[in-house]
């Protein structure tokens, strides 16, 4: 992806826990803040893969060491909020295990399922969901096109 | 972050709103709540969402769960007045199939 062109990129670093939820909105909204040309659909599909993907990390790539609270202290996961001509984007990287996951393979469960759907909702959300391993850290990178503007 | 207020209206349906975002964490609540009310015999109910700015896929398991615990006690639970946010994830996981959003929260036992 091109760096974006109008503004900086927002950037935070979180413990890696469903608490730091919390943090990811103001971040949204700082993008949202910098960037108000962006439909509210737009905005709405990156929210919802944000957060899917956001929970995905913590409740699994964290999973293996959860009995250890010192353990747990020292897992951060770091999010990327861009905007250039091409849409809105995020990039989390984390240094939990490594995912197993095909992203091709995943699909949205039936309309009884009451869980399962995370990673199926945030590929329905974006245009683009890509996952990779780099030097022992994790790469998440979304994103949702934006209408050219007019 | 969320609310979740609620009402017992007329001919025993129980309303529930909740005010923010239903996420993995404020979902457990939702899911906690709708049971408590079928358990305490209150097995129609409407989530009036017109209020819940977000949804996630926790949060529409709490749903899913709490309609089939409904539907168990021979009660049903509906949606009504979705917002933009809400509709959007109920349209894309198909769930608009089986709880078809109300427009309103007096009339969502009406059909």
């Amino acid at each position: 992806m091109p760096e974006p062109s109008a503004t900086e990129a927002i950037r935070v670093s979180v413990p890696a826990g469903l608490p730091s939820l919390d943090l990811v909105y103001p971040a949204l909204e700082q993008l949202w803040e910098a960037h108000d040309g962006v439909p509210l659909r737009e905005r709405m599909r990156l929210e919802t893969a944000v957060v899917e993907i956001f929970v995905n990390i913590v409740q699994h790539a964290y999973r293996a060491d959860r009995a250890d609270p010192a353990e747990q202290d020292a897992r951060r996961l770091d999010l990327v909020l861009a905007a250039s001509d091409a849409g809105i984007e995020a990039t989390f990287s984390d240094n939990g295990e490594p995912a197993e996951i095909d992203l091709s393979q995943v699909t949205m469960p039936d309309t009884e399922s009451e869980s399962g759907r995370g990673l199926a909702m945030a590929l329905a959300a974006l245009d683009d969901l890509s996952y990779e391993r780099i030097g022992g850290r994790n790469r998440w990178h979304l994103l949702v096109r934006t209408p050219p503007a007019a | 972050m969320i609310e979740y207020d609620v009402s017992n209206g007329e001919d025993g349906i129980s309303v529930i709103a909740p005010r923010g975002r239903v996420t993995v964490v404020t979902a457990r609540r939702l899911k906690d709540l709708i049971a408590e009310l079928v358990a305490g015999g209150s097995a129609r109910l409407v989530i009036d969402m017109s209020e819940t700015t977000f949804l996630d896929s926790s949060g529409l398991g709490a749903l899913i769960a709490g309609l089939k615990t409904a539907r168990q006690a021979g009660g049903d639970l509906r949606i009504a007045r979705p917002s933009e946010a809400v509709q959007m994830v109920l349209e894309m996981t198909n769930i608009d199939k089986v709880l078809q959003p109300r427009e309103s929260v007096t009339g969502a036992f009406d059909a």
